[in-house]
Parts: C-alpha cells; structure tokens; sequence
C-alpha cells in the first residue's frame, strides 16, 4: 500500500502541491488527476525519490520510502510524464542498460527485453537509435524500461501519451491486469474516459490540493454528477469553456 | 563608429537579425554547456587562451624575426590554420540546415536564402573573432618588424594588410574545403548515410588537422625550399602555399616559387566555389530532403554488442560512456582534439621508429612521449566525462540507483582505465618492440602504466558522479588558468619523471625505490577515493524547471 500523508511541496515558497493525503491499495488502479500544473507530475517525482518533500511522509507498505530508498526503487516502477531518454542509445541498448543498472540477472532480462520489445512492437528498430523514435516508440521504450524488474509500485504519468490505438488498448487491459496481480497502481492522465474505464478510485488535485478522493462510484452518486468529466469539470476547472474558446477566437479575428 | 554600426545593423532585415543571433549561439552547442554557465563568459575565455598565444606569438617573433623570418612566418600561418581548422570542426554541422531548422523554419515565411546568409554570417563570426584574437598582438609585430625590413612606411602597410590578407585567405580556404566536402556528401547521399558519414569525416578532418600539424616539418630557408626532396611536400601542404601566398603579397617571394603563391590563390578559388555551389544546392534540395527522410534507420541488420565487463553496473556504465564517447558529436570532438595529441605524439615516434635502425636504445625521446600520450589521454578522457549528454535523460539513472556511490566511482575508474589507461599503454607497448635494452622496456611500461593509475586517481578526486550526467567545463571553470596551468605542470611534471626514470633504469635500487613510490602514490590515491567514496552522494546535475520562457527578442 502506497500512502501519502500532508505532503507538501514548496518551490521558493510557492506551494506546488499541498497537504496531500491519500492511500493507494494494492489490487486497485488509483487514478489522479488535475489540471496543467495541479501538482501532479510534482507528486509523482516526490514518490520516485527524485525530488524531496517540503513536508509530510511517503510510506510505502506500512514504512517511509526515505527510510531505505535504496530497497524501495527496486520495488518502484516509473513512466515520466515527458519522454526523455538517452537518444544517443537503442532500445535494446536503453532496456539492457536499465536491467543491469537494476542489477537483473543477465539472462532473464534478455529475454524479458527481447519479449517486451515484440509485444510492443519495437522489435524491428531496436537496435536504431533512439532519437529516430516517435513519441509513441518512446513511451513504448519507457513502459518496457519501468515494468521488466516486475516491480510492486506502478507509478504512471500520462502512459497514454503519443501511444497508437493499439498500443493504448493493450495498456488499457495490463495496467488492469498488474492491479489484479496485486500490484499497486498510480495512474496519472488527462484523458477521463481511460481513468473512468481504468480505475476504480480516484484522487483530484486541483491549485496544489486534493478536492476528491473516493471510488468513482461513490462520487457520481455524492455529486449526482453522470460522468467522470462532469464531476472533474464541476471540481477542477475554473474557467466557462465556452466563453473562453469565444474569447480565443475573438483574439484572432481582431 | 558605434552608432555607424547600430545603423548598419538596424538596416538589415529583421528576420536575419533574429535567425543570426539564433545561429550564433548555436555555433557552439548550448546542450554541452553547463546549465550555470555563462556563454558570453565562456567565448570571452575562449578569446582569452587565444590572445595569450598571440602574446606568446608576439614575443617570439621579436626575439627571433631578426634571425630566422621564414620558420616564423610558417609557423603563424600554419597555427592559424590550425585553430581554424579546429573551429570548422567544432562547429561542424552550423552551416549547413539541420533538421530543426527544417522543422521549425520551413512552416515560417522566411526565404531558405535568408537562412542560409544567417548561417553563413554566424559561422564567420566565430572565424572572424577567433582570426582576430589570434592575431591581436602577432598581428601587429610581426607586419611591423618585416615591413621594416623594407625601410619605409609603404613597406609597413604593405606587411600588414598582407597578414592580415593571408590570415583570413588561409582560413576561408579551410572553412570552404570543409563546406565543400561536407556539401558533396549530403548531395550525393542518402540522408541517414550522410549522418553516419559525417561523424567520420568530422573526426578525420580533425586527425587530419592536428596530424598535419605536428608531423609536417618546417623549410627554413630559400635553399631547402628548393630542395628536390622536398617538392612534394610544398605541393601538397597547403600551409606552405599560403607561407608563399604571404610573401608574395609582401613583395619578398623569390620568382622561383611563385608556383606555391598560384596554388593558394587556385585552392582559394576552387573550394570558394565548391562552397558556394554545395551551400546553395543544398539549401535548395536537402531542406526538403532532411524532412521527408526520417532519421530512423531501420534495424534488420543491427547487432547489440554487450560484452561483460565486470559486475552489471560497472558494465553499464563503461559501455554507456563508450557509446556516448563514439556516438555524440561534441563529445567525440572534444575527446578527439586530446586524442589527436596522442595521435600526433605516438605518429612521430613511429616516424623515429621506422626511420632510425632497430634496435634503438631506450632514452627519454621515449619515455616523455609516453608520459605525455598518457597524460593527455586521461586528462582527456576525465574532461569529456564532464561534458553532459542529456540532462534531462538523468532521471532514469536516479530512479535506478540501487548501488552504494563506492560502486558507482569505481565503475568510473574502470571507464577511465579501460577507454584512457589501456589504449594508451598498449600503443605505447606496440611501439617499444623496436627499442631496447628490453628489460628496461619492461621497466618503462610497468612504470607507465603505474603513472596511468596514478593520473586515473588524481581524476577521480571528488569526482562523485556518473561520467556525462554533469558539467562542469567548459562554462563554469576558467579556462584560461586550467588551459595554461596544465601545459605547464604537465611539462614540469613529465620532464622530472624521465629525467628521473633515466637514470633509476641503470640503478636497480633506485628503480625500485621509484616504483615503489609509484604503486604506494596509486593505491594510497585509490584507498583515499575508496573511503571519500563511501560516505559520497552521487550527483546528477539537472535542468530546472522554467516558469517563463523569455525569446530574448526586445532589442528588435
């Protein structure tokens, strides 16, 4: 189980993220959501260890991470939000790279890689170098990279993104697949209908803060709001979309 | 003159200006700075270690001139040559239209000439200033002193604008030579076959280069210059044409070697052409070219090398740095322009080798330009780790850290030792097959390779990062003071060992003393960066993120 608790993260003392607290269980696909610079990717970044909390605690099954990072990032997998990687590399390479970085039997890993690759269809350029790939190729690259170690903490930041329909629907059912296995899932997106199909609790961030964390069953009927969107629109978002699309367009035509 | 200039300027279309100040920046590639560095500071640095030379430059042609004029003139125009031809390397990709500018530029309205001009124009920028601080103080005396040899001020402006004429003649013909081939290549080629390509042709114009320069010998007076032996030479080295190019401007070319003069204005004009021909071809078929073909090669018939060099990370990270040493453009640049040193220092004592008759006794002719090669090569090897590959990529070798930081220096050590120490010491072994007394060959390459372990360690003091996850040269460091202060230490330092090994070869006791000091400085270095290491936190230097992009364009 995966729990923050009054996670706070200031940068030069404007808070980023706020007092976040919620629990995600093993079994169960925690999506969490927000709008551009809610503080998302932030929480993300702090779980992984690769940025420190201002205040609060992480815990990860009943102990804080910062205790031994070390025994935790092997347990942790990650797909950032933005898909950077060493462009100067392979595929092949990049995965053989991070499995030995991860310290995986040289063996297992091969053939775990050369498995990973043909699922997603990277097989016939593997061995091009990664600054030719796509976006899509990429995020392949970065799934492959954060699930070979069969890690118990899936932390996913906008997996989704530049993936064909394919691609995106085989996600869809193995994100839903791991939950099943007993992995915890973080699952981080803009696209409401994939968390709608995906997960069965979600935590909305909106200006740093968390505004919702339930199961989306229970927030449709508290809100008796019809959808996901519906209820993320009436929560997170500030603006009259309409009136402000008018306004865009308004701005081009002057 | 300012307000002349700001008019000049303010007269030249806008979108120039904007693409010129881009492409400017972009001669030296922002990615391998330090993200605290400041790029300004560092070209001033840059321009520093030029005109100290010029001041070194400056003083030898006042001491010497009155003697010996040609071996100076030659010496001028071939360093200028020289630094040229670094520049042309480094810069190497600028002039011609990337696929970003494709990208980015081609959905604009802005003509392909307009780009290209803007190119051109910040290419010869970097040339311009770097000709000119070349030169600041070299550039004066030596017109000055051999116009005086004419006697009158006529003389004098006569010296000076040929100088300058031919400084800027000799390094045209360099930027054109490079522009032409590079421009052949990419019309003639496949895209993805032009960039494999060019990373080669890149890195043999610099060997070339460098190569040329230290290898080809001086012709010091009128008669050895019309030495038979020694035609080939002036035919085929384009130093000496422009050399003659000088005096002929100068009004001192003996008629007998005119032909050398006629060959410097010949290239000039060739590769000026060539230039052109291959800039505008290129303009008008590759920018349409670069964006139809994708840079992706296909990999049916790739292979994955993954040999086994110790524990998993230490694997990992030598072979993440050999592929990041061979694959990157500005890392293999930089590694080259050492390596290029070891080249040259191990080409001209093959040169000994081959011309002197086996065997030839061992002697400090040896042994310094082994130290030396040495040197150079981990000293190189350690400056290029600090060149960073992709900051933003560093997350994943963070979220990966599963090892004690003791693991991950040592694991840098063993790149140092594997892709610097090695190389080095198994040319070095190579080359002292012909050189005897054989036990004392013996002694040297133990003693050698004993001096690599020591440099490997004294490289990695306070080194606890990954090699090419952080900067710190060049932007942050002075440049100027490390340039300066490592040739001259390194010259102290390596003449006192040979000085000392020469004699300790023909003292058993001696020679074990100095061994013995040798292998107790190494592992007391490694027992020292062993204990540093453990309590170490391995740094990954990372981009910040930006809040507000500014496009810096309030001056237009």
């Amino acid at each position: 189980m995966l729990e923050l608790r009054h996670v706070t993260k200031r940068f030069s003392s404007i808070p980023a993220v706020d007092d976040v607290s919620f629990t995600a269980r093993p079994g169960e696909v925690t999506g969490y959501l927000g709008p551009n610079g809610s503080g998302k990717s932030t929480t993300m970044k702090m779980i992984t260890g690769l940025i420190e909390a201002t205040l609060g605690h992480i815990f990860f099954e009943g102990k804080p991470i910062q205790d031994d990072l070390i025994a935790f990032k092997r347990r942790m997998g990650y797909v950032p939000e933005e898909p950077y990687l060493y462009n100067h590399l392979s595929a092949v390479e990049y995965l053989t790279m991070v499995a030995q970085l991860r310290d995986l039997p040289a063996r297992q890993s091969s053939d775990c890689i050369e498995g990973m690759l043909q699922s997603l269809s990277l097989h016939d350029d593997r061995h091009a170098s990664i600054s030719g790939y796509s976006k899509g190729m990429r995020q392949k690259v970065l799934i492959a990279a954060a699930l070979m170690h069969n890690p118990d903490l899936i932390l996913l930041d906008e997996p989704f993104s530049g993936l064909d329909v394919g691609t995106a629907l085989v996600l869809r059912s193995l994100i839903q697949e791991l939950a099943a296995r007993g992995k915890v899932v973080l699952f981080s997106s803009h696209e409401l209908d994939t968390v709608e199909r995906v997960c069965s609790h979600v935590v909305i961030l909106h200006r740093g803060k968390v505004v919702a964390d339930d199961s989306i069953e229970r927030l449709r009927s508290l809100m008796e709001l019809p959808t996901l969107e519906a209820i993320f629109s009436q929560l997170a978002v500030e603006q009259d979309t309409e009136s402000m699309a008018r306004q865009i367009a308004d701005l081009i035509h002057a | 003159m300012h307000k002349s200039i700001e008019a000049l300027v303010a007269r030249l279309p806008l979108d120039f200006r904007v693409l010129y100040r881009q492409f400017l920046l972009r001669v030296i590639d922002l990615e391998a700075l330090s993200i605290q560095a400041d790029v300004v500071g560092f070209l001033g640095q840059f321009a520093g270690v030029l005109i100290m030379l010029s001041i070194i430059h400056a003083f030898r042609i006042y001491l010497f001139l009155g003697v010996e004029t040609w071996p100076i003139e030659q010496y001028l125009i071939a360093t200028m040559m020289l630094v040229a031809g670094l520049i042309v390397v480094i810069s190497w990709d600028a002039t011609f239209p990337d696929r970003r500018d494709a990208m980015v530029l081609s959905p604009l309205p802005v003509a392909p000439h307009t780009i290209l001009f803007a190119k051109i124009a910040a290419s010869c920028a970097v040339l311009g200033l770097s000709i000119l601080a070349l030169n600041v103080f070299s550039g004066l005396v030596c017109p000055l002193l051999l116009g005086a040899q004419h006697g009158t001020t006529l003389g004098r402006i006569q010296s000076f604008a040929a100088y300058w004429f031919t400084m800027a003649a000799a390094s045209a013909f360099l930027y054109c030579s490079v522009l032409t081939a590079q421009g052949l290549t990419a019309l003639l080629l496949p895209r993805r076959l032009f960039l494999r390509l060019s990373a080669i042709l890149q890195l043999a114009a610099f060997g070339l280069f460098l190569g040329v320069y230290f290898v080809q010998g001086t012709i010091a007076t009128p008669a050895a210059t019309a030495d038979p032996a020694n035609q080939r030479l002036l035919a085929w080295s384009p130093s000496f044409w422009f050399f003659a190019l000088f005096n002929q401007l100068n009004g001192s070319l003996p008629p007998q070697f005119s032909w050398l003069a006629s060959r410097a204005w010949a290239g000039l004009g060739t590769v000026a052409v060539g230039a052109t021909l291959a800039l505008i071809l290129c303009y008008v078929r590759t920018m349409k070219k670069t964006v139809e073909e994708p840079d992706l090669v296909p990999g049916a018939g790739g292979s994955h090398w993954a040999p086994n060099l110790g524990p998993p990370l230490q694997t990992a990270l030598v072979l993440f740095s050999f592929r990041s040493l061979t694959r990157s453009r500005q890392h293999r640049v930089l590694l080259a322009f050492y390596f290029s040193v070891v080249f040259a220092i191990a080409l001209s004592l093959l040169r000994t080798v081959l011309s002197a008759p086996a065997p030839i006794l061992l002697s400090p002719d040896f042994y310094i330009p082994t130290l030396m090669m040495m040197s150079f090569a981990v000293f190189g090897l350690r400056s290029v780790f600090s060149l960073p590959i992709s900051l933003t990529a560093n997350w994943v070798l963070r979220t990966t850290q599963l090892c004690s930081s003791e693991r991950y220096v040592a694991a840098t050590r063993r790149t140092l030792l594997f892709l610097g120490v090695a190389p080095v010491w198994l040319v070095a072994a190579l080359l002292s097959l012909s050189f005897r007394p054989f036990h004392h060959v013996v002694a040297h390459l133990a003693l050698l390779a004993l001096y690599g372990w020591i440099l490997s360690e004294l490289g990695l003091i306070g080194f606890h990062k990954v090699p090419f996850t952080c900067s710190y040269l060049p932007g942050k460091s002075n440049i100027q003071l490390v340039f300066w202060g490592f040739l001259v230490v390194l010259l102290v330092v390596v003449m006192s060992i040979a000085e000392f090994e020469q004699r300790a070869l023909h003292d058993p006791i001696l020679f074990v003393s100095m061994s013995s000091a040798f292998a107790a400085m190494a592992s007391g270095l490694w027992a020292f960066n062993r204990h540093q290491a453990k309590s170490a936190v391995i740094y990954f230097e990372e981009v910040p993120d930006i809040t507000i992009q500014t496009l810096g364009l309030q001056r237009d």
